[in-house]
């Protein structure tokens, strides 16, 4: 078995990411005989995301495979010394938790913010077996003038550079296919 | 030429400045307030990066002109630069322009037309490539490549 391995799945709303990143992580799961955890940073700040959150919570408990849940908005390295390497764990998304550090964290330093993002995901990923981390793509629009979108995405942007950087395998989900970027299919 | 592109934050500028020697390189942004067109003076490095091909379109964008016209001419203006290349075998041009094109429609005029231009200049500047390129955080993915 890996000692540790991150893998980053990316894609546009709708691509098949999150469907990819479970299927995936259940695969690895019965070649690794390892323990599924789902890291939910979804808060239910109004109905729709209470209801994003239920649906997404009924999809796990009716899926084939048995998953653990641990809702958590921010600082992920508390929660990381639950895990050990029999266990693999999926992180659904970057941007969730991007949103918590900026809109309830009130952080604004951008530096800061992907150092934050960073300690998060590695803290997450030395005591695992393996993580997933899935995100979204958000950047190839006509360019906002707003300071506040642009800045929104210079932050994920560099983080996604950061995170790709360290990733193991890295790829990019379009229309439910999955396109590898980076290192081999595990 | 070498033409790179990808999404806004990607890392394009950070590619190329690791895959091209940066002591012999000049550098023109569009960010910058430089101009792209190729002045007439001239002892330059071997490598040439013209950066920010959609804001360059962008300040060029005239809507009395028609757009089709319009990249015909902006295409005209790399062509110098073609030719320099195209004069001695060490010398490189590339180009990095930011893709523009994957949002939602914008609901202002200017802004599609912004959007159409530099789809069509993108176009055009691949199909003159060598070597193209799509940066995805910091990941190439060669899609075109002829010579280098």
């Amino acid at each position: 078995m890996e000692t540790e391995q991150l893998i980053f799945i990316s894609g546009g709303v709708r691509s098949g990411k999150s469907s990819f990143a479970e299927t995936m992580a259940a695969d690895l799961s019965k070649k690794q005989g390892t323990i599924l955890h789902y890291i939910a940073c979804g808060v239910a700040s109004d109905e729709e995301m209470a209801a994003r959150i239920t649906r997404h919570r009924k999809d796990r408990e009716n899926a084939s495979v048995d998953w653990s849940t641990w809702e958590c908005p921010d600082h992920l390295q508390r929660i990381a010394n639950h895990f050990s390497k029999h266990d693999i764990l999926v992180l659904d998304c970057v941007t969730t938790l991007l949103n918590n550090y900026l809109f309830d964290g009130n952080m604004s330093d951008p530096e800061h913010v992907i150092n934050v993002i960073l300690t998060d995901l590695i803290s997450l990923r030395e005591t695992s077996a393996t993580l997933i981390v899935v995100s979204n793509e958000v950047t190839q629009g006509v360019p906002f003038e707003q300071p506040s979108i642009r800045n929104y995405q210079y932050i994920l942007g560099n983080a996604h550079q950061h995170i790709v950087d360290q990733a193991d395998t890295a790829y990019l989900v379009e229309n439910g296919m999955p396109i590898c970027k980076k290192g081999a299919v595990p | 030429m070498h033409f790179i592109t990808g999404g806004a934050f990607n890392g394009k500028r950070k590619w190329v400045k690791n895959h091209y020697a940066q002591e012999h390189c000049l550098w023109l942004s569009a960010y910058d307030g430089n101009t792209l067109k190729k002045q007439c003076n001239e002892a330059l490095p071997e490598v040439v990066v013209l950066e920010g091909l959609e804001e360059w379109v962008n300040i060029q964008i005239d809507p009395a002109i028609l757009p089709d016209k319009q990249c015909r001419e902006m295409m005209q203006e790399i062509e110098p630069w073609l030719a320099w290349e195209k004069a001695d075998s060490r010398r490189r041009l590339v180009i990095i322009g930011t893709d523009i094109s994957k949002g939602i429609v914008p609901a202002n005029k200017e802004e599609r037309m912004w959007r159409d231009m530099t789809g069509w200049l993108y176009q055009r500047l691949a199909a003159k490539a060598e070597r193209v390129d799509l940066i995805w955080y910091g990941i190439e993915q060669t899609i075109k490549r002829e010579r280098f």
